[in-house]
């Protein structure tokens, strides 16, 4: 299977899934990512994306809201 | 390691202490309400402020006493309520531990279940909200899922009350070690394993190693975790953090990945096998309220609807509670007679004729009593409680609102819906809540930035949330307006929440202006979870509203009952302690005429300054007082009428509430603002800021108003 592209969290749109490659956020925002389940191989549905403001997305089941700036932490595989 | 041991009860009835834990919004307070019947006492945990609350249940003869810890994701320790959940388990103080499962997110809510289990055998596994799987196409075999964790699971409902006595038994029989695992799990960390064993040997050396299990040790240890390494620093045990470091490099240097991200995956793919067949989702559909985030989420739309909503809510509550505003726009409208029904139907309206009919009848019981008995009763405790209790009503329905939009699930969509609009002050959506909060009362509001990520806006909001008008500022407010007639009172009410919340804006601002200049500051940032969004459920929405009414008849009877006292006996009595036969001779009067010249720009005869003052300084211990106080000061039932009697101009009432939304709100706020910051300078700085700001804007507001009145 070809590989995709990969890209952040941030530049997906609505709709899309996602699988997490890795997270590159400081310490403290990343243990607590980690804990929310945004695991590398972890799958991740984008509910919305405005383009501008927090985006939303589900992961293990939970609704998360995102600020653009961690979004674009978090590097992922589309799917 | 944790011994085994059970307490005898002060009833002579055998004590377990049961400790309960999980994520956030899995339903932890409420079945922890439910488990002790509400009969819970609060304290906060030793040397911090986080809350602790702890309560009593009997069930066939043993007393279970339950202990609330921190909701929190897992044992990371980067927060303080991380280090509180985990320090308290290792402790040995509780003899089960009961962990919280989210019936409704299974997958993700049970890495702290499998944490805890690492850490603490004695545990049951609890599945909440189990009223819900059904709807969510959820089905779970919790006895196959008991059998691989090798611990009791159970499911319970909060609102059906299913499950909560077989949980309660379970309790017992594994306090009893009737059943249960009797070693910690054990989970494969692949990969990282001969590096954990590594670690482990180095940890034996450590004087840790005898409050902690040596593996769970070694695993925090290779994960980095700050507070594990701080403590054997202190300790004095710096070669042993520096053989940690290296092996915790060499394992980012071959897998070019930080261990704990490695181990949080293995913890996640274990938890993946475990629930394997075990959880089984029928159908996986959108949540039937997935538009509600589409509209909070949307750039636009979103930060309207919030503001409307939070707006709206407002002028119901204040409809309610008062009739205003549709008793103004009536009565300006020509229909005078059916604004008076409103406002004497109304709940506050009702409430003050409860308040004048026990007067009248406290007034012919104490009739006989010498005077300064009557005065003390009259004048002290009806006069000054009774001003205060009249906004019970207006307590209620704020705390009823809160608790609607907390239990609903829109508070956090609030959060994302204004996190755009609040960046650019410098806070994030996480703000939000503790600014909601801070409409009901700044003390919880503070403490509640705690889940603030980032220390600098976490600061920024310590020092400012108090800005924001609480109920008791609240309560004067509506007191003071309602001494102006006609629209001047909307006015006065509009006037009083924009400015501080343009205030609270400005001030953040420039702080975070500062900040930035200094190099201190970083984009504000959002990370929260949205739990679903529901129908409020009734009781845990009384429960909510009851707690926040019964902490106001607390205060009212307490500490405002105290300061009402206090600021009568200083009334009462002249300088040389026999009652004064002038209010102006007395004690009170002296120190306030002390500060009196400070409203000299308000143009005040000497009356209205002192007495004014008096009752500002008054405020500065609990500002509900300033009402009980003015009606002292005049002798009448409420402080509307007080001020009314006292004859103050409408333009000095304007920018005497203005002064009062903005100085200090109370003596329990600036301990908080010191405890949360632990610093002296932040104290300071927010007592400076609120005073000068405050003064200002009332100088400004007289002036103003002056102008077109
Ligand atoms: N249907 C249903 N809802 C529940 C049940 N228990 C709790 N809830 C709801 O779940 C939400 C979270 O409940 P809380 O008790 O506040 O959860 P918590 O774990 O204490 O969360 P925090 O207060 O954020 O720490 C609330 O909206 C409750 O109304 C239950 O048994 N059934």
């Amino acid at each position: 299977m070809a590989a995709r592209p990969w890209t952040t969290l941030e530049a997906l749109p609505p709709g899309s899934r996602a699988r997490v490659v890795n997270i590159n956020a400081p310490g403290r925002w990343s243990y607590r990512l980690l804990q929310m389940g945004f695991i590398p191989g972890a799958i991740i549905e984008i509910v919305v994306n405005n383009g501008v403001g927090p985006i939303l997305v589900r992961i293990m089941g939970i609704t998360i809201s995102l600020g653009r700036g961690i979004a674009r932490r978090i590097l992922v595989e589309p799917i | 390691m944790v011994t085994y041991r059970m307490n005898l009860g002060k009833t002579g009835s055998q004590e377990i202490v049961v400790g309960v834990i999980g994520q956030p919004n899995v339903g932890k307070s409420t079945l922890f309400n439910l488990l002790t019947g509400r009969k819970v006492h609060v304290a906060n945990w030793p040397g911090v402020t986080v809350e602790k609350h702890e309560g009593w249940r009997e069930h066939h003869g043993y007393r279970l006493h339950f202990i609330d810890l921190p909701g929190i994701y897992g044992f990371s320790a980067s927060t303080l309520e991380e280090v509180i959940a985990r320090n308290f388990i290792v402790s040995g103080e509780a003899d089960v531990l009961i962990v919280l499962i989210d019936s409704t997110a299974p997958e993700r809510t049970m890495y702290l279940a499998i944490q805890a289990l690492e850490l603490f055998p004695r545990t049951i596994v609890v599945f909440t909200k189990s009223d819900l799987t059904h709807a969510h196409g959820i089905h779970i075999n919790y006895e196959a899922l008991a059998n691989r964790l090798g611990v009791p699971v159970v499911s319970v409902s909060a609102v059906t009350e299913t499950g909560i006595d077989r949980l309660l038994d379970l309790i017992i029989e594994v306090a009893r070690g009737r059943i249960g695992r009797g070693k910690p799990l054990k989970i494969g960390y692949g990969e990282l394993e001969p590096f954990i064993s590594e670690v482990e040997e180095i940890a034996k050396r450590s004087s840790l190693s005898e409050d902690y299990p040596l593996r769970w040790l070694a695993v925090r240890l290779l994960e980095g975790d700050q507070e594990l390494i701080r403590r054997l620093e202190k300790r004095g045990e710096k070669d042993i953090v520096k053989e940690v470091m290296r092996l915790r490099n060499e394992v980012i240097n071959v897998f070019k990945r930080r261990p704990e991200e490695i181990m949080a995956q293995r913890r996640f793919e274990y938890l993946s096998k475990i629930v394997e067949g075990i959880v089984v989702r029928v159908e996986v559909k959108p949540g039937v309220y997935e538009w509600i985030d589409k509209v909070f989420a949307h750039p636009v739309i979103g930060s309207i609807t919030s503001i409307l909503l939070l707006v709206s809510l407002f002028i119901v509550v204040f409809t309610l509670n008062t009739g205003f505003p549709f008793n103004i726009i009536l009565e300006n409208l020509g229909y005078s007679g059916a604004a008076e029904y409103l406002e004497e139907y109304s709940l506050g309206g009702l409430m003050e004729k409860l308040i004048v009919l026990a007067s009248g009848l406290v007034e012919g019981a104490v009739a006989g009593y010498p005077q300064w008995l009557q005065s003390l009763i009259l004048d002290g405790v009806i006069g000054g409680v009774g001003a205060v209790l009249v906004f019970l009503p207006l307590i209620f329905l704020v705390a009823l609102m809160l608790a609607i939009l907390e239990d609903s699930g829109l508070s956090p969509r609030i959060a994302v819906s204004l996190h755009n609009l609040l960046s650019k002050i410098g806070i994030s959506g996480h703000a939000v809540f503790p600014i909601t909060l801070s409409l009901g009362c700044n003390v919880p509001a503070i403490m509640a930035t705690r889940a603030t990520p980032s220390y600098r806006e976490r600061l920024r909001l310590i020092t400012t949330l108090a800005f924001i008008p609480c109920q008791a500022r609240l309560v004067v407010i509506l007191a003071f307006a309602s001494a102006l007639r006609g629209l001047g009172s909307i006015a006065v009410i509009a006037l009083s929440y924009l400015g501080a919340f343009l205030t609270f804006m400005l001030v953040n601002k420039a702080l975070y202006i500062y900040d930035r200049k200094k190099g201190y500051a970083e984009e504000p940032e959002l990370l929260l979870e949205l739990p679903p969004i529901h129908k409020p459920i009734p009781k845990v929405i009384w429960w909510l509203t009851w707690d926040s009414v019964k902490h106001f008849l607390k205060k009212a009877g307490t500490i405002i009952f105290l300061v009402t006292l206090v600021a009568w006996a200083l009334l009462y009595f002249s300088p040389s302690l026999s009652p004064a036969k002038e209010l102006s001779e007395s004690i009170g009067a002296g120190i306030a005429k002390l500060f009196a010249p400070l409203l000299i720009p308000l143009n005040m005869n000497d009356t209205q300054a002192w007495m004014m003052a008096y009752a500002l300084i008054v405020g500065f211990l609990a500002k509900e007082a300033v009402v009980g106080t003015l009606a002292l000061l005049a002798g009448t039932n409420t402080a509307t009428d007080a001020i009314k009697t006292l004859g103050y101009s409408d333009p000095q009432i304007a920018a005497l509430t203005m002064f009062i939304v903005l100085y200090v709100p109370c003596a329990a706020t600036l301990a908080v603002v010191y405890s949360e910051s632990r610093s002296f300078k932040t104290t300071l700085l927010t007592i400076a800021l609120m005073l000068s700001i405050a003064y200002m804007v009332m100088i400004a507001t007289y002036v103003i108003a002056s102008l077109f009145i």
